[in-house]
């Protein structure tokens, strides 16, 4: 072979090898959707959202009132959704209505990316808005998101192993449900896979209704710019009874995971848990595992500090947005527009969401598990509104890191607190 | 490593030919021809590797000099920083930490992944056939199953509380391992990325370094085993020189492929704990793509080709030195 030829070969074989940084770098998802002509309206919601029966009939209805419309449904998942949206929201043609996390709107919203509906609220039934989420879909006095539903975390418990213990009430206190703890692991603590909470170490949904229990929270805004707040000495109680409850609990669950690695409506479904701290819809996945437990299961809201008032939660939601370069605004307002009416939020409400533009979660009384939820919501609160929110999300979560390190031992509770606030003031102070 | 003296007549000069072949002397036009031929062979190659990879690569080094953020993606402008995004990274302490990291972390997963190849290339060579056709489907198979795949097998080995490895080692008398986190440290968490990444890189270099000892006639080992060479001094004598180019070669893929490892590395526990095993390409994707800095992802994926050159120089220079007879 000729000298020339290997040097060909080995530049080839250099420049093959490397292309893979190249190619990741720039993000090689793309946008399969055909081109949106005007006579077809684009809608992405996510996986589980809104039943099918609901999208079914709404969806006919819009195309009975839009004749020529054709409305083009599809379903997406939240497994590397945020790369799919940058790739789609920045081409020619995105889809017209969007479902986008509540804390993933401020992000978009600050890249200019999305429509201004500021002038469409009232259209959209403004004034019943859900708090909550509604500040997620504003950005710099604008709106840009309209909120679609909320689910937030209780506690799912085990009616019959609570009865079996002897515990005549639920829980109201942190001190009744640790004594509640105490007195289900006297009764079945000599089962060895029992736990009495399932209880795993990066659940910082849950942290944050400790934190805000105590006065605290993550960060605090300060006109458009956030100072992260984790090192305050109510943000430092709230990690702590976080411990408390893990090491009170006797749970087995990995002190380096969420509640979603392993999936823990799996475990609470074999039937040796009698507590997880989840949404009402989770307590429908363990029914999966056993069909009977979904009757054996109440819920109660996550205890407050002092009595008569539960803790604040997290408030997990969708908006709807529709994107700055889609060709059929029009269209996608009024498909919003068609969703904000009563009927199709007591629809979602039947389907066990606290809907997000409507009031009326009578609809959610049938269920206990979602009874309580909606009861919960309205002391609902959301992560801090700062465009750079996406980045502790979607990269390595600092909240995650200080939980597994602090209840680990690997720091003291001062160390965690202290590493993780710089950590979020590097994500998203300034 | 030393390359052996250059002993035949330097590449490029043909050798004597015998006179009575020689061709008839042509006219001018077509020795013309017979010498622009293999470079307009090589010609359509070389244009789809310069439009396929040196186009993307021009556009990587133009990036990297913009901020492109989700913003200037959608409205398309064009907003040249410079070189603030190699200055925000280079004077990253976390950077250079992580280049240490992915630096070591590389070393020593090739180096285990060519030691356990090597050995399972020699054992197949001594095998007998029944046993070494079911070592080669194992091996096949591992290395055919998905990557995601085979990652979430090695989480649930490795799980805290379900994996089957602390099972065992309870069952075993270790009493210590209930309950034990394999992902509580970075190096911890790396060394079972590592086992994860061994073992499916393995097959392929095994299978490689078999292929050139299968290229070894079997009287050269007969020849060993006269002169009274034992097994360790025929290995040296006789495999050695035949696998020491393949061996360059794998080497060299091996730090190329681990030296950009992703999906195994984030798959595991993103990088985590506390950040403890992100290694480059995890840093290139929390950089960039997790927060839409395109510009940022750009500077950091440049930065990675740069020192991958530098890691694969040496083994370039090698490959264009290597004997011709070394290569064939």
């Amino acid at each position: 072979m000729k000298r020339w030829l290997k040097m060909t070969a080995g530049a080839a074989a250099i420049t093959l090898a490397t292309a893979g940084c190249a190619g990741s770098g720039s993000g090689d998802s793309t946008n399969s959707s055909a081109p949106a002509s005007n006579g077809t309206l684009t809608v992405w919601l996510m996986t589980g959202t809104a039943p099918e029966t609901l999208t079914n009939s709404l969806h006919k209805e819009f195309e009975d009132a839009h004749p020529g419309v054709k409305i083009k449904y599809e379903i997406q998942q939240w497994n590397g959704i945020q790369q799919k949206l940058t790739t789609s929201l920045a081409s020619d043609n995105p889809p017209d209505v969007i479902e986008l996390g509540n804390t993933q709107t401020p992000a978009f919203a600050n890249q200019n990316v999305l429509a201004d509906l500021s002038s469409n609220v009232a259209d959209f039934n403004g004034a019943q808005w859900l708090q909550g989420l509604k500040a997620s879909g504003e950005y710099d006095g604008k709106t840009y998101g309209v909120p679609f539903y909320a689910a937030n975390r209780e506690v799912i418990y085990r009616k019959d192993m609570f009865e079996q213990a002897g515990i005549t009430a639920t829980p109201k206190t942190r001190a009744e449900w640790l004594d509640a703890i105490t007195k289900l692991k006297a009764k079945f603590g000599s089962d060895p896979d029992f736990q009495a909470v399932y209880h795993p170490g990066q659940n910082w949904y849950e942290l944050l209704s400790y934190i805000w229990d105590e006065g605290g929270d993550i960060a605090q805004a300060n006109g458009k710019s956030f100072k992260s707040t984790l090192d305050s000495p109510q943000a430092k109680a709230g990690l702590e009874f976080y411990k408390q409850l893990t090491e009170a609990s006797g749970t087995k669950a990995p002190k380096d995971a969420d509640e979603a690695t392993p999936q823990q409506a799996g475990i609470y479904g074999a039937g040796k848990v009698a507590m997880m701290i989840g949404v009402p819809g989770e307590a429908d996945t363990a029914a999966k595992t056993d069909p009977s437990i979904k009757e054996k299961s109440g819920a109660f809201p996550i205890p407050g500090k002092t009595a008569g008032k539960s803790a604040p939660v997290f408030l997990g939601g969708s908006n709807l947005v529709v994107p700055a370069n889609s060709k059929n605004a029009a269209a996608a307002k009024d498909y919003i527009k068609l969703f904000s009416t009563p009927k199709y939020q007591t629809e979602l409400a039947k389907a066990g969401y606290v809907p997000g533009t409507s009031t009326d979660v009578s609809a959610l009384d049938a269920n206990p598990l979602t009874k309580v939820m909606a009861e919960a919501s309205k002391n609902g609160r959301a992560v801090p509104a700062s465009p750079k929110w996406g980045d502790v999300e979607s990269g390595q979560n600092p909240i995650k890191d200080m939980l597994t390190a602090y209840l680990t031992g690997t720091k003291s509770l001062d160390q965690a607190t202290a590493d993780a606030n710089a950590a979020l003031d590097k994500l998203i102070g300034g | 490593m030393t390359t052996t003296e250059d002993v035949t007549t330097p590449a490029g000069s043909s050798p004597p030919a015998s006179p009575r072949i020689k061709p008839p002397k042509s006219n001018r036009r077509l020795r013309l021809g017979e010498r622009t031929a293999p470079y307009l062979l090589l010609l359509p190659a070389l244009v789809a590797i310069l439009v396929l990879l040196g186009w993307p690569t021009l556009q990587l080094i133009g990036i990297s000099f913009r901020k492109l953020d989700l913003r200037e993606l959608v409205s398309g402008e064009m907003v040249w920083v410079g070189f603030e995004n190699f200055s925000e990274i280079l004077s990253d302490p976390e950077f250079w930490e992580i280049t240490v990291r992915t630096l070591v972390f590389t070393a020593a997963v090739v180096l285990t992944t060519l030691l356990l190849a090597l050995f399972m290339a020699l054992l197949m060579r001594h095998l007998n056939p029944v046993v070494r056709v079911i070592l080669q489907v194992a091996l096949i198979l591992a290395w055919a199953t998905p990557v995601l795949a085979t990652t979430t097998v090695f989480q649930w080995i490795f799980d805290q509380q379900y994996g089957i490895l602390n099972k065992t080692l309870a069952k075993l008398g270790f009493d210590g391992f209930i309950g034990h986190s394999w992902f509580s440290t970075g190096p911890s968490t790396l060394t079972v990325i590592g086992l994860l990444v061994v073992w499916q890189a393995v097959p392929f270099v095994a299978f490689t370094l078999y292929a050139g000892l299968l290229g070894v006639p079997k009287e050269q080992y007969e020849a060993a085993g006269i002169d009274g060479a034992n097994a360790w001094q025929a290995f040296w004598a006789v495999s050695w020189p035949a696998i020491r180019p393949i061996l360059t070669m794998v080497t060299f893929l091996s730090v190329l492929w681990d030296f950009k490892l992703f999906a195994q590395v984030w798959a595991i526990r993103q990088g985590g704990p506390d950040g403890a095993s992100t290694t480059l390409p995890v840093y290139m994707y929390l950089k960039g793509l997790a927060g839409n800095h395109f510009g940022l992802a750009a500077t950091a994926a440049l930065l990675m080709m740069l020192v991958l050159i530098l890691l694969t120089a040496r083994y370039v220079q090698l490959l264009v030195r290597t004997k011709e007879a070394d290569l064939s």
